[in-house]
Formats: C-alpha cells, sequence, structure tokens
C-alpha cells in the first residue's frame, strides 16, 4: 500500500529535478533555433545526414541487443562459479575473467574476427565471411563485458551473509532451492547499480566494431565527415553532435530501465539513507 | 527423543567436540550453558546435520541420523532451528519468510501456506507486522519471526543457539516469553543460553559444557546454586557477575 502512494505523490525534489530537466531541453532547442536562425547551423544539412546515421544506428542496435544479454548471462554463469565449492568451476570462472579483462577490447574485436574469417576461407572455402567474422567480433566484445559483469555478479553474491545460507538450509531447502531463492535474488538486487554502469559502457564500446568494417553509428559518422563535398566546421559540428544525440538516447534507455528494475527490486527499510 | 552419542568433531588440530553424549526426552526442555569455543554450537549444528560429525551418532525419535542414507534436508524438517543473529531473508516480508519453508520444502500451495504463516505469525505475537520487511523490525521483533519460520515446518524439536545474545536488553523478555509459551505448550527444546531466569523457568535440566566435554548436568538449581565441578562453578560465578 505505501507502495502505491509513494508511486502517485511525487515528492518536490523528483518536481524540481524534471522541472531542471525540462528547462534545459527547452534551452537547447532555443539556442539551435537561435544558431539557424542566424545561419550558423544548417538545419537542411542535418536533416539530410539522418537516414545515413540512422542506417548505422541499426547496426549499432543489433550490436547492443547481443552485447549486453550474451555478455550478462556469460558473466552471470562465471561469477556464479567463482563462488561455488568446486576448484574446477572456480578456476574455469578465474581463468574467464583474467583473460578478457586483461585485453583491450579493441584487440580482441579485431584478432578473433580476422583468426575466424582467414580459418573460413582456408579451410571451408567461405568467399566472404565478412558477416560471420563481424559477428564473432560482437561476440568477443560481449565475452569483454562478461568478465566484468562476471565480477560483479561475483560481489553480488558474497554481499548475502552466510547466515542466510544456513539458515535456508537449516530450513530443509535443498542447495539449488537456497541459490535461487535466498542468495541470487539479493545478489542481484545489489549488482544492479553497476550492472547498469557496465551497460553504459558497452553500448559504447559497439563503435568499436568499425575496426572490422562493422557500419555503426560512429562508422556513419565518420564516413559522413570524409565524404562530405565542402567540409565546414559547422557541418562536421552537425554530425557528430547527432551521433553524439543517438548514444546519449540509447545510453539512457538503457540506464532508465536498469533504474526501473532496481525500484521493483527495492527492499523496505533497506534504502540508502538520504544525505 | 533426540540422542547424541559419543559424538566427535574436529576442524583441522581444532578437536571441537571429544566425544559427547547427550539424551533428551520428548517435552524435555535443556539448556545448555558454557564458555564461548566450547563445541556449543557445534554441537547444536550437528543434531540438524549443518554440520557432519566426524564420529559417533546422533538418532532423532528411532532414526540414526548420522547414517549415510539420511537427506540432511529430511533431518532439518524434523528439527528446527533458531539462530542468535535472526538470519532473515532480508529481501522477503514476515510472511513470505515464513512461508518459504512451507511452499518449497513442504510443497504446500500458496494459499495454504499463507494462511499457516499468517497463523504462525499469530503464535508468536506478530499477527500485524506479516507485510514488514526485517530492517523494518526490531530484533526481537525480528527473533519472533525466525522462530515462526522455523515452528511453521511443524518439528519434532526446536534448537536455539544463543537466541538473545543479540538483543538489546529491552528486546530480550518477549523473546523469552514466546519460548516459555512453547515450552508449556510441550515442545522439544535444546537452548544454548545464559538466561539464567529462563533456565530456572523453563528447564529441566541445565548442562554445563566446556572444551568439548559435557562437564556436568543437573537440575537448574543444581547447576547454578550448587555446582559440583570447579569448572562450572568457575563459569557459573562469572555468568552471575
Amino acid at each position: 500500500m505505501s507502495k502505491r502512494s509513494k508511486r502517485k505523490v511525487l515528492s518536490t525534489r523528483t518536481l524540481v529535478r524534471r522541472a531542471v530537466g525540462a528547462a534545459a531541453a527547452a534551452g537547447a532547442f532555443a539556442v539551435v533555433v537561435w544558431l539557424g536562425y542566424r545561419g550558423l547551423f544548417d538545419i537542411t544539412y542535418a536533416q539530410s545526414i539522418v537516414d545515413d546515421l540512422l542506417d548505422g544506428l541499426v547496426v549499432t542496435l543489433i550490436a547492443v541487443a547481443v552485447v549486453i544479454p550474451v555478455g550478462f548471462v556469460v558473466g552471470f554463469s562465471f561469477g556464479w562459479a567463482r563462488t561455488t565449492r568446486s576448484w574446477v568451476l572456480r578456476a574455469t570462472g578465474t581463468t574467464y575473467v583474467e583473460f578478457f579483462r586483461s585485453m583491450p577490447p579493441l584487440v580482441l574485436i579485431v584478432f578473433s574476427s580476422l583468426v575466424i574469417s582467414l580459418l573460413l576461407r582456408t579451410y571451408l572455402y567461405v568467399e566472404d565471411p565478412f558477416a560471420i567474422a563481424l559477428g564473432v567480433g560482437i561476440l568477443a566484445l560481449a565475452l569483454h563485458s562478461g568478465s566484468y559483469q562476471a565480477e560483479i555478479v561475483r560481489a553480488g553474491i558474497l554481499s548475502v551473509p552466510t547466515g542466510q545460507v544456513e539458515a535456508a538450509e537449516a530450513l530443509g531447502l535443498t542447495r539449488m532451492q537456497t541459490m535461487f531463492r535466498v542468495t541470487l535474488p539479493q545478489a542481484f538486487r545489489v549488482s544492479l547499480p553497476a550492472l547498469g554502469n557496465e551497460f553504459a559502457v558497452v553500448i559504447k564500446d559497439t563503435s568499436l566494431i568499425s575496426a572490422i568494417g562493422g557500419l555503426e553509428v560512429s562508422f556513419a559518422g565518420s564516413a559522413l565527415v570524409r565524404g562530405a563535398i565542402e567540409l565546414s566546421l559547422n557541418h562536421v559540428f552537425i554530425i557528430w553532435v547527432e551521433v553524439a544525440l543517438l548514444y546519449f538516447l540509447l545510453t539512457t534507455i538503457v540506464t532508465v530501465t536498469v533504474r526501473k528494475v532496481e525500484n521493483r527490486y527495492k527492499v523496505p527499510g533497506l534504502e540508502a539513507a538520504a544525505l | 527423543m533426540i540422542q547424541v552419542r559419543q559424538v566427535h568433531k574436529s576442524y583441522g588440530d581444532l578437536h571441537v567436540l571429544k566425544g559427547v553424549n547427550l539424551e533428551i526426552a520428548k517435552g524435555q526442555v535443556m539448556c545448555m550453558i558454557g564458555p564461548s569455543g566450547s563445541g556449543k554450537s557445534t554441537l547444536l549444528r550437528c543434531i540438524n546435520l549443518l554440520i557432519h560429525p566426524d564420529k559417533g551418532d546422533i538418532y532423532i525419535g528411532d532414526v540414526r541420523i548420522t547414517s549415510p542414507e539420511i537427506r540432511p534436508e529430511w533431518v532439518r524438517q524434523q528439527v528446527g532451528m533458531v539462530f542468535q543473529s535472526f538470519n532473515l531473508f532480508t529481501h522477503l516480508s514476515a510472511l513470505k519468510n515464513v512461508m518459504l519453508g512451507l511452499t518449497r520444502v513442504k510443497k504446500m500451495d500458496s494459499e495454504e501456506a499463507r494462511r499457516k504463516a499468517t497463523w504462525d505469525l499469530q503464535r508468536v505475537g506478530l499477527g500485524d507486522k506479516l507485510d514488514a520487511y526485517p530492517a523494518q523490525l526490531s530484533g526481537g521483533q525480528q527473533q519472533r519471526v525466525a522462530i515462526a519460520r522455523a515452528l511453521a515446518m511443524d518439528p519434532m524439536a526446536m534448537l536455539f543457539d544463543e537466541p538473545t545474545s543479540a538483543l538489546d536488553p529491552e528486546y530480550i523478555h518477549e523473546v523469552l516469553d514466546v519460548m516459555t509459551q512453547l515450552a508449556n505448550e510441550g515442545m522439544t527444546m535444546l537452548v544454548v543460553t545464559h538466561e539464567m531466569g529462563f533456565a530456572k523457568n523453563a528447564a529441566s535440566e541445565v548442562v554445563f559444557m566446556d572444551q568439548g566435554q559435557i562437564v556436568e548436568h543437573g537440575t537448574p538449581v543444581e547447576i547454578f546454586e550448587r555446582p559440583g565441578h570447579d569448572r562450572t562453578k568457575a563459569f557459573v560465578s562469572k555468568i552471575l557477575g
């Protein structure tokens, strides 16, 4: 009941925050209109490049749609593996984390896609392995992100007091039931802010697949810069502002979603003290 | 009801239990006292197989639970346990804390489990706190939820591991009241506690444990007022202040 009433009545702080946000957006819009009016912002050009950037956005979206879920599932599994009693699982988890965490994502992406396309060409006589190589590069990024998420999940699991596990076992719950009913829900709740952070990072890391020919947003942006007939500072500025806005939009959608999930997992009495 | 025979447990070089014998009759309330590190908690955890003894046997009723064919999950349903630090599941409301074992272990459907859990929480005087989360409850209330959670499984006996040691003084009596009421209802109980008042009121026998062995046992009056053994004397005079 308290949950519902909280959702309806907005605090003054929330209202102020929203008002400031709306004012900032209106201000930015006014600046653009004013620049356009003074002839300093080429609105026709700004509109003409939107289609190209949206094509890039589709590729970025596909990459994000692969990297976040795959990274989460892989990260979750290995993070959990590192907390088990089996030393084989623990060693596997540690090896995975240490390997993928110590590689620059760019190196992982370029190396894995190169190796796969060479293999495909040499042994399976695939003429144009570009799409597969691109997919493998995206997966390599997912595994890189997974190594960070594994540590986040492990920290979450370690944050659950062992006394609760003992209490669950004392009730007659099996190890699996204890894991899924007691440990993981609490580990997940604790991990969410850090996971949201990692998602925001990896969205921007998808720009690295441009190195293996993935035509994503930032690649589309730099292609526009290179292909511009008359390269004015004005146009370059417009291109990167639009690219930045698309990333901002994408990141905001993901982080707002994570915050929604966070709120759903909120435990009454366990909120951090408001400073 | 519970028989402990020649139980040994070691951790590396540390010999925690050195051949403990204990017998608790049905409906009996036994209190256990002793300095920290004497093996009281370890013994309690052996009785519901949270810890498996190295040597010796433990019987619950006629069942030898130390036999390898016995599933630990089965044993734990027969014996409820209450911990010093409550150990409530912090992400679940009081009601859900009590329901978890009912739905997952006893496989009750959730309506029935809700009814049973509500009743058990009313039994410990928390009928008005069903939807409260552990962090919203006082220590005394949390410990009473923990008692309800263990009781809901309809155990044959209850183990209490220093149930009031982590409580502020003002909350101790409400937990002891619930335990006394349980004792009066005929629950078989083994209680590790230094609450002399409770031992005198509710227990028929007090055992003193030291260095992994039961040193002495007797009625509360015998142990607290006329201890026979020097080590018991020294310890009792310390807790009496």
